[in-house]
């Protein structure tokens, strides 16, 4: 056990070589490798996240661009299906609006139809019954029924109210009697002296037969008429008709 | 038998003498060398690199963690002295199992050597890190009492290095040769074995005293800076009545 001092110093200095050579050679390469590599790894890592973050980025775009376009679609069908009902109701509007018209249009036809109808009818019904009437007059007509026809005549313009008698008695025109019987003069005197006393004196009366009265005596002066026949009650009787048929023609519409 | 590389000399001039201890030294520093350089020639800063830059980069890293736990301070300024003070004595006492191969750290002169450095280099990151006077301050606490015993203590922790890595890697040859003698054969190897893992544990106590040694001298400041500000205004009119 004992110390050289000569190889002591000797490995002093080898030891201070030696830290010399190993720095050289061992830590500073190796720390710098080192270093190099985790800066590498660590802008690898930064690139990454970056890269990462670029990916989110347009993954969240393409999210925000699909949602839009969802809604879009949303809102497109919603559209399409507000105009189809939009349309569909314009379409049952028209189509109900047709069938109306068409209703209509078919109602006013058959009511014309209907009318015309019931016109031919009532002039078939009243010339029926005026032939029938007629013939059964001219059947009957006989000097008591032409009596009978101007006595009821005469009490006519006997009951004549006032204004009536007036206007009758004021014009200067003849008195024109009309009747659809032949009068024989026994009956026209009766008649002069009648219509003497009741409108005025010394106006002059002028006889004439006319077939289309019905069985019938008429007054005409100025634009006055006075008058009895049966054509009168041929115009009631159509009447009549008329409102027989009417109340059949209401129900009918009311159902 | 032959206790100490020392006494092998090879080559003698004047009162110079080329011993085993130096030769055998020079040995170990070239295959340092020479497997640093092999590796380091082509070193890779990519994710593909070969097993030895790994070996060599796991020895670094973890040298430099060490430093880092023992010290708290960056590792950077204490990796080359205190890690080839590792390197040298691993690998010397590693080359333990070449036959004819003589560690060198079995010879005090080394130790004593390595010792010295650690002597020199305990003041010298000191003052290079606090100031002289700072650093000298040291000795002097608590109390200027101290300053023997702390001069003391530095002397014989000095000795105290040298002479534990010197036994414990001579007592290990010693016992192999004496043990070779005695029952050859299978026990001495498992002394070789067990010399190997003492060769380690020693090469790994000398350098971590080492830094422990010049982490205590280097945290001076840093203990104050630790602890705030007032101690420190307090403690250094003190100091510079005494200076």
């Amino acid at each position: 056990m004992t110390i050289d001092w000569v190889t002591v110093s000797a490995q002093i200095v080898n030891f201070l070589i030696l830290v010399w050579l190993l720095k050289r050679f061992l830590y500073q390469p190796v720390i710098r490798a080192m270093d190099r590599r985790e800066q590498r790894v660590s802008n690898r890592l930064n690139e990454a996240q970056e890269r990462e973050q670029a990916a989110e980025d347009r993954a969240r775009q393409f999210e925000k661009k699909s949602e839009s376009l969802d809604r879009r679609r949303d809102e497109i069908l919603n559209q399409a299906r507000e105009d189809a009902a939009r349309e569909k109701k314009q379409m049952l509007e028209d189509a109900r609006a047709e069938v109306a018209g068409t209703r209509r249009h078919w109602q006013q036809q058959a009511n014309a139809e209907k009318e015309e109808f019931l016109a031919n009818l009532r002039h078939a019904a009243a010339e029926a019954i005026q032939a029938i009437a007629r013939k059964g007059l001219r059947d009957l007509a006989d000097a008591e029924l032409e009596e009978r026809i101007v006595h009821t005549f005469i009490e006519r313009l006997k009951s004549l109210d006032a204004d009536s008698r007036k206007a009758l008695a004021q014009t200067a025109e003849p008195v024109r009697i009309a009747s659809a019987f032949e009068l024989d003069s026994g009956l026209r005197s009766r008649l002069t002296r009648a219509i003497h006393e009741q409108l005025a004196e010394q106006v002059e009366v002028e006889y004439r037969r006319s077939p289309e009265l019905l069985g019938g005596i008429q007054l005409a002066r100025g634009g006055r008429r006075l008058g009895w026949n049966l054509a009168d009650y041929m115009e009631e009787l159509e009447e009549r008709v008329e409102t027989a048929f009417s109340p059949a023609e209401s129900t009918r519409e009311e159902d | 038998m032959t206790i100490s590389p020392d006494s092998v000399v090879f080559w003698q001039w004047g009162w110079f003498s080329l011993n085993a201890t130096i030769v055998f030294t020079w040995g170990v520093m070239a295959l340092l060398t020479l497997i640093s350089w092999l590796v380091t020639r082509r070193l890779s800063t990519g994710t593909n690199f070969s097993r030895w830059q790994n070996l060599l980069e796991v020895l670094v890293t973890g040298m430099r963690d060490q430093i880092r736990q023992i010290s708290h301070q960056e590792p950077g300024r204490y990796l080359p002295f205190v890690g080839s003070l590792f390197l040298l004595i691993a690998m010397a006492n590693l080359l333990n199992v070449v036959p004819g191969y003589m560690a060198p750290t079995g010879s005090l002169s080394t130790t004593t050597a390595l010792a010295i450095c650690v002597f020199v280099a305990v003041p010298l990151y000191g003052i290079v890190y606090e100031g002289p006077l700072t650093y000298l301050r040291h000795y002097i606490r608590p109390t200027w009492l101290m300053l023997p015993f702390n001069v003391i203590g530095e002397i014989s922790r000095t000795i105290a290095l040298a002479v534990r890595l010197y036994g414990n890697i001579m007592s290990g040859t010693v016992i192999v040769a004496i043990l070779l003698s005695l029952t050859p054969y299978f026990f001495p190897v498992v002394m070789q074995l067990l010399g190997l893992l003492t060769g380690m544990i020693q090469a790994y106590i000398f350098a971590v005293l080492a830094m422990v040694y010049i982490a205590s001298a280097t945290s001076v400041r840093q203990g104050n800076r630790g602890s705030g500000n007032p101690p420190q205004s307090a403690s250094e009119p003190q100091g510079e009545q005494h200076g």
